[in-house]
C-alpha cells in the first residue's frame, strides 16, 4: 500500500487562498476513517455499486478498494465492462446508481455521506476530471475562455482574476496564442488541443487529485504522447494525485506508478508498475500481457490469447470471475472468490487462488 | 516475379470544400497521388493517423467512392474502366470488413442472412442448398458455432460480430480481404483471437490482405509489408523489418516513438526519448502542414 510522504499535499492547491478560503479541513466522517493528512489522499473501501436495469439488478462493483497517494499516479486497466469507468464516477459522485455500499474518503471525508453542497464543492476545486471525449464534455455554443473560466467563477474568483487565471492555465497546456483563443469555440480546436482545453479546465482551480477517464484513446498516437507528456509534467509541477483510468496497457506502463487490474467489477491485481508487469501473479494479467502484439521483437506466428469473453454482469459466473477463461483454474476456482491479498513471496495484491503459486513461477513473462 | 493481384497508380481523390468565390473551387485532397502493389498472397498494411487518407484509398480502390484520377489495376482488369453488371463481377473479388462491428451488421438480419447476402446477390452458388452449406462452412472457418446461424447481431459480443463481419466478406470467395481497422473497437483480450484469425485464414485460403490501421504493433504482427500514409500520400513504403528498425522517414520514426509499449522500463525511455525528439522538432517545423489547396477550376 501507499505511504504519504512529505507534508499533506495541498501544496500547490494550498497556496492559493482566494479560492480555498472557507473549505475548511474535512473531519473523519466515521470511526477508522483516514485522519485527514496523514493517509493516502483518496482511500475507496469495499465499493459495491448495483444500477437498476430492464434486466433487474446488475452489478457493476463488487467490493473494489483502492487507494490513490499524496503526488501518487495510479492507473486503473480494464476491459469493457471491468468496472473502471464506474469507479471513477463513483469518486465524482457522477453515478446514478440504485445501490451503493462502502466508502469513498477524500481527505479522509467519505464523499458517500457527504451532502450535495459539499460534494459540489470537492468536485472541480479539489477533484478535476478529464474525460475521454472532450467534444462531449464541452459545451459548444460556449467560448472555451468562458468554460473554462466557469470553474473559478463559481467559486467566488472574480471575473477579471478567473479569466486572467484562466488564459495562464490555457497557455501552460501548450495552446498557442491563449489570449485569443479563449474566445474560440470548442469545434475550432482540433482533438489534441480539445483534450489541452479540459485539461486546463480540469487544473485551473488547482485541485488536488485528478482523474483522468480515457484521456488519450480518442487521439492518434503522436498526440496521444504529447498529451501524456504534458499531464506528466503538470502532475510533477503541481503535485498532483492522477487517477488514471485506461484500457491500454502500453500507456499505463509509461504513466503510472502503481497499476489496479480491474475485472467484471473487481480488483483482480494491484501493485508497483514494475512489479504488475514483470512479476504478475494473476492470470488474467499474464494473459493480457502476452496477447498484445509488440513493436519490436519476435513474431510470434499465434499470439497466445485469452480464451472465451468477459462475463456479462446480468450473468456472472460463481467463484472468481475470471476462471472460466483462466488456463490455471482449479475447482476451488469455481466456487470461491479469491480475496484481493498478497501471497507468500509475492511482491503485491492479486485475487487469486493460485497467486501463491505463480509467484513461485521463475520469469513467466521475461 | 509474379504479377501483382492489385495495382494502384497515381490514385488521387479531392473532396470539394465550400464555394469560396468565383469560378475558384476549394478542394480537400484526401489521396494525394498514392501508388502501390499488393502481390498475390501478401498481406500489406496501410499505417497512418486519423484523416491520413488511409481508408479513402481503400474505399476508392473497391470503388466504393470515385477517385478523382487514377488506375487501379485487379487481377488484370482496370477497374476504372468498367461499369455495372462487369464491374460488380470483378469486383466480387475484393471484400471489406469494416471497423465497427456493431453499426456494419444490420441489427434485423439473422446472422445466416448476413453471411449469405452477398451470395444471394451474386447467385453463387445459384442453389439455396449449396448457399446454406457454405454458410455453416464459414461459420465454422471464423469460430462460430451452428446454434448462431438463426440468431440477430444484438445477442453477439463485439469480437463475435467482427467473426460476422468477417465470415460474410470471405463467402464470395474474393482473392483479396480489404480490412479497415478490424480490431480497434475490440477489447485487448479479444483483439488477438482476431488477429490469429486473420493469419489462419491467410495461410489457410491464401488471401491475399491490405490491412488498414493505426497501430503499428497490429499491422507488424499480420504485414509483411507496409505503407505509410500521412496527409494523402505514402511517405514511405517497406517490407516489415525495415519499416521497423530502419524507418527512413522522419514521420515513420515518429509513430514508432509515440507507439506506446506494455513494458514500464523501456516505455519510460521512450516518453524520455520522445519528448526530446519532439522538442527538437518543434523549432523545425513550426506550422502544420495545410492541405487544403486552393485551385483556380473553370467551371
Amino acid at each position: 500500500m501507499v505511504t504519504p510522504s512529505g507534508p499533506p499535499a495541498g501544496a500547490a492547491a494550498g497556496a492559493d487562498s482566494g479560492t480555498r478560503a472557507g473549505s475548511g479541513q474535512a473531519q473523519p466522517g466515521a470511526p477508522g476513517a483516514p485522519a485527514t493528512g496523514t493517509g493516502p489522499l483518496l482511500e475507496i473501501r469495499d465499493l459495491t455499486l448495483s444500477f437498476q436495469t430492464r434486466y433487474g439488478l446488475v452489478q457493476a462493483l463488487n467490493g473494489v478498494s483502492l487507494t490513490v497517494g499524496h503526488r501518487e499516479r495510479v492507473g486503473v486497466v480494464g476491459e469493457s465492462g471491468s468496472g473502471k469507468s464506474v469507479t471513477a464516477q463513483a469518486v465524482l459522485g457522477l453515478v446514478p446508481a440504485a445501490e451503493v455500499s462502502g466508502e469513498i474518503y477524500f481527505d479522509g471525508e467519505d464523499l458517500l455521506k457527504v451532502s450535495p453542497a459539499r460534494l459540489r464543492q470537492v468536485r472541480g476545486r479539489e477533484i478535476g476530471y478529464i474525460f475521454q471525449d472532450p467534444l462531449s464534455a464541452l459545451d459548444p455554443v460556449r467560448t472555451i475562455g468562458d468554460q473554462i473560466s466557469e470553474t473559478l467563477r463559481i467559486r467566488g474568483v472574480r471575473k477579471a482574476e478567473a479569466w486572467r487565471r484562466s488564459t495562464d492555465m490555457l497557455r501552460r497546456v501548450g495552446i498557442r496564442d491563449a489570449q485569443h483563443r479563449m474566445d474560440d469555440y470548442p469545434h475550432q480546436f482540433s482533438g489534441g488541443m480539445r483534450q489541452r482545453v479540459m485539461i486546463a479546465m480540469a487544473l485551473v482551480a488547482e485541485p488536488r487529485l485528478v482523474v483522468a477517464d480515457e484521456p488519450t484513446t480518442a487521439l492518434d498516437v503522436r498526440i496521444q504522447a504529447q498529451v501524456l507528456d504534458l499531464l506528466l509534467e503538470l502532475a510533477e509541477e503541481r503535485s498532483l494525485s492522477i487517477l488514471f483510468i485506461t484500457h491500454d496497457l502500453g500507456v499505463v506502463s509509461g504513466f503510472a506508478e502503481r497499476v489496479v487490474v480491474m475485472y467484471a467489477g473487481r480488483v483482480l491485481e494491484e501493485g508497483p508498475t514494475d512489479e504488475l508487469f514483470y512479476r504478475s501473479i494473476h492470470p488474467y494479467t499474464l494473459g493480457l500481457l502476452e496477447s498484445l502484439p509488440r513493436i519490436d521483437g519476435e513474431i510470434p506466428s499465434r499470439l497466445t490469447t485469452i480464451g472465451g469473453k468477459p462475463p456479462s454482469p446480468a450473468d456472472m459466473p460463481p467463484g472468481c470471475a475470471f476462471h472460466p477463461r483462466c488456463r490455471y483454474a482449479l475447482p476451488v476456482c469455481a466456487e470461491e472468490v479469491p480475496p484481493l491479498m498478497r501471497p507468500e513471496g509475492g511482491s503485491h495484491a492479486s485475487a487469486c487462488h493460485r497467486a501463491g503459486w505463480l509467484a513461485e513461477q521463475p520469469g513467466v513473462l521475461r | 516475379m509474379t504479377a501483382p493481384l492489385l495495382e494502384v497508380r497515381n490514385l488521387t481523390k479531392e473532396f470539394p470544400l465550400r464555394e469560396t468565390g468565383f469560378r475558384r473551387r476549394r478542394v480537400l485532397r484526401a489521396v494525394d497521388d498514392v501508388s502501390f502493389t499488393v502481390a498475390p498472397g501478401e498481406a500489406l498494411g496501410l499505417v497512418g493517423e486519423s484523416g491520413s487518407g488511409k481508408s479513402t484509398t481503400a474505399r476508392c480502390v473497391m470503388r466504393l467512392i470515385e477517385p478523382t484520377s487514377g488506375h487501379v489495376t485487379f487481377a488484370g482488369e482496370d477497374l476504372m474502366a468498367l461499369r455495372g453488371a462487369r464491374l460488380r463481377r470483378v469486383r466480387r473479388g475484393i471484400q471489406m470488413v469494416f471497423q465497427d462491428p456493431f453499426s456494419s451488421l444490420d441489427p434485423r438480419m439473422r446472422v445466416q442472412d448476413i453471411i449469405a447476402e452477398g451470395m444471394v446477390i451474386h447467385r453463387t452458388p445459384p442453389d439455396s442448398r449449396a448457399r446454406q452449406a457454405r454458410v455453416a462452412e464459414l461459420l465454422e472457418l471464423v469460430g462460430l458455432r451452428p446454434d448462431h446461424l438463426t440468431r440477430r447481431p444484438a445477442s453477439f459480443s463485439g469480437g463475435e460480430r467482427q467473426r460476422i463481419g468477417i465470415a460474410r466478406a470471405l463467402a464470395l470467395e474474393p482473392q483479396l480481404l480489404i480490412c479497415d481497422e478490424p480490431v480497434a473497437s475490440l477489447d485487448v483480450s479479444i483483439q488477438a483471437q482476431i488477429l490469429n484469425l486473420f493469419k489462419d485464414l491467410q495461410r489457410e485460403l491464401g488471401l491475399t490482405i491490405i490491412y488498414i490501421a493505426h497501430d503499428l504493433a497490429t499491422v507488424r504482427h499480420l504485414c509483411d509489408r507496409i505503407a505509410v500514409m500521412q496527409e494523402g500520400r505514402i511517405v514511405e513504403c517497406g517490407d516489415r523489418t525495415q519499416i521497423y528498425t530502419a524507418p527512413r522517414s522522419e514521420y515513420t520514426k515518429e509513430l514508432i516513438a509515440a507507439a506506446p509499449v506494455p513494458d514500464p522500463v523501456r516505455q519510460r525511455e521512450k516518453q524520455e526519448q520522445h519528448a526530446a525528439l519532439r522538442r527538437s522538432l518543434r523549432a523545425a517545423d513550426a506550422a502544420p502542414a495545410a492541405r487544403i489547396q486552393s485551385q483556380g477550376v473553370e467551371q
